[in-house]
């Protein structure tokens, strides 16, 4: 019993990390933006895609394919960002949210003419059996996601705190009218901030199609709704409180999973969140 | 009009009640990412109630929607307080639940040596009362069309009245609202079941039409569908939200000219619109300079 709890809990802190590299994306453009992008996930799907293309046609490696994956779910970043937020900067958060749907199904049915079978297989981000350590499983593929995530939450913090960039994408954050009013290009660093997380998406969808080795149209909805998920429990717009929210999630769901079955483990995860909404402490739904 | 015709309508007229739906919530400043679940409930409880128990589908799509009433006031209760993006997501996980709830529903009865009823993820067959009761699928289409119309009047002769003007007040400044006596919070809670009841309708509809549902077909999908029906359509006026399904259903699914394209000529399509009318084509403005125009 209690090995099994501590077993559920290294599975959660796993599935955890890349929930965490997907909600850090997800934070970064609702805190600049404040504006939420539904394409967030399907672009990494799109991503994704590519690289399964590019490995399909050329068999190239990992690292290529990383790029890839990187490369495309940035352009697709960008493109969601010219047609769906750039436009409505000043506007309407409803209309931008709803055009980032409609692009949502375009880049969806986009990545599905150019693969349409229902699953792809994806190369492994490693071959050889998992680690045993003290009678507990360790997926190599899980530490190399912690890793990533811890590497991604250093940079981060690095490029936020200590660059140019971070001082201006921190201030338009903090208020986009006296960072426009200071001089700071309100435009060019929203662009900047969806380019970085779109490219922490694609690190996120390259390594998690690696780790399950397929690719599959169930991606983009996912990949949505689990950042989605994570940032809100952590209580939206926080950089830590997205990392926090998606390791409750990750542990939340493998200990559901565990007791309860899959089914369950969803429900319970999309209660949580409901159930923190509406009672939950104020400073979490006033930011 | 030839089959295809017909489907094509029927299924615009069903999901224009999904769509005046959302509407309703988006003019009272609420954005629901869950009237799915409410069509989901309409769908489910009429179906059993018809399929399992022998209802007449009237009472039985009378009884659902009390059903999508309730459940909405569920939901709303304690969620209206928050605001926007909160209020989207809470309505979000509510309608998620209710879908694996659908998931889990495991309960048949035996009619004449046929097992009947919603088989968890295996979704729910036979719920053939239109079909058994020899309502023809133009007769049927005729029906859906005179209760959508019904429901377009309805809301027509609201928005006219007082109502229709506390409707928007309360949407776009709910201090002020609040300033001038309207009690916003039972207001919107009103609203909250009413959408969720209109929701419930469409749903009952809609499984007597298709005669088979299954959980998938109440996900996210549809409902943030819903929400952009409404938005391209228009909020100027209730023809905005109808407006929306006719482009998506009737001109690009049923013109087949955009096969397998559907998507990304519709996705497109909606982003670019949003930047010229982020209120949607019917806009308040379009509205008043029709009505100009035409009175």
């Amino acid at each position: 019993m209690l090995f099994d709890l501590m077993q559920n809990t290294l599975d959660g802190l796993a599935a955890g990390a890349s929930y965490a590299l997907l909600a850090v994306g997800f934070t970064l453009i609702f805190g600049v933006l404040r504006r939420v992008n539904l394409s967030y996930g399907p672009a990494i799907m799109l991503g994704c895609y590519a690289a399964t293309l590019v490995h399909l046609h050329f068999g190239a490696g990992l690292l290529v394919l990383a790029i890839v994956c990187v490369l495309a779910t940035v352009l697709a970043g960008a493109f969601v960002e010219r047609l769906c937020f750039a436009p409505h900067r000043r506007g309407s958060a409803i209309a931008a949210m709803v055009a980032s749907f409609a692009l949502w199904m375009q880049l969806e049915e986009a990545a599905i003419l150019a693969l349409p079978k229902h699953l792809y297989a994806f190369p492994g981000l490693y071959e050889g059996a998992p680690l045993e350590v003290a009678g507990f499983t360790v997926r190599i593929e899980a530490l190399v996601m912690l890793g990533a995530a811890v590497l991604v939450c250093v940079l981060l913090w690095w490029t936020l705190y200590r660059t140019r960039f971070g001082v201006a994408a921190r201030s338009v954050i903090d208020s986009p009218l006296a960072a426009e009013l200071s001089g700071i290009s309100v435009g060019r660093v929203s662009m900047g901030v969806f380019a970085l997380a779109s490219a922490i998406g694609g690190l996120a969808g390259f390594l998690i199609s690696a780790s399950v080795e397929q690719v599959t149209p169930m991606l983009g909805m996912w990949s949505t709704l689990k950042g989605l998920l994570a940032m809100m429990l952590g209580g939206l717009g926080s950089l830590p409180g997205a990392v926090v929210g998606a390791l409750v999630l990750g542990l939340v769901e493998a200990h559901s999973q565990w007791f309860l079955g899959p089914q369950l483990r969803d429900f319970i995860a999309f209660l949580l969140l409901f159930v923190l909404l509406a009672i939950g402490p104020r400073w979490m739904t006033t930011r | 009009m030839d089959d295809y015709a017909v489907g094509v309508l029927t299924n615009i007229g069903l999901f224009g009640f999904l769509a005046i739906s959302a509407y309703l919530l988006l003019l009272a400043g609420e954005m629901s990412f869950g009237q799915q679940a409410f069509f989901g409930v309409g769908a489910y409880s009429g179906g059993m109630l018809t399929a399992m128990f022998g209802w007449p589908l009237p009472l039985a799509a009378i009884a659902a929607m009390g059903l999508g009433a309730l459940a909405a006031l569920m939901v709303a209760l304690p969620t209206l307080r928050l605001r926007g993006l909160y209020f989207a997501m809470a309505t979000l996980a509510a309608a998620e639940m209710a879908r694996i709830g659908f998931e889990l529903l495991h309960w048949q009865v035996e009619i004449e040596g046929e097992k009947i009823g919603p088989e968890g993820t295996q979704g729910f067959r036979s719920i053939r009362w239109v079909f058994e009761n020899g309502v023809e699928p133009g007769a049927y289409l005729a029906i859906i069309w005179l209760m959508l119309a019904a429901v377009v009047a309805a809301i027509l002769a609201l928005e006219r009245a007082r109502l229709g003007a506390t409707l928007r007040g309360v949407g776009e400044d709910p201090e002020l609202a609040a300033a001038l006596g309207v009690d916003v919070t039972r207001f919107k809670l009103g609203v909250a079941a009413v959408a969720g009841a209109l929701a419930a309708f469409g749903g009952v509809l809609y499984a007597h039409h298709n005669t088979y549902v299954e959980p998938r077909n109440f996900d996210i999908m549809l409902g943030v569908h819903s929400l952009a029906y409404a938005l391209i359509g228009g909020l100027g006026t209730v023809f905005g939200p109808l407006l929306g399904v006719i482009v998506d259903l009737g001109l690009l699914e049923g013109s087949r000219f955009f096969q397998g394209y559907r998507m990304i000529v519709f996705g497109g399509l909606v982003a670019l619109l949003l930047v010229f009318r982020p209120r949607g084509l019917l806009d308040e403005r379009m509205v008043r300079w029709l009505k100009q125009r035409f009175s």
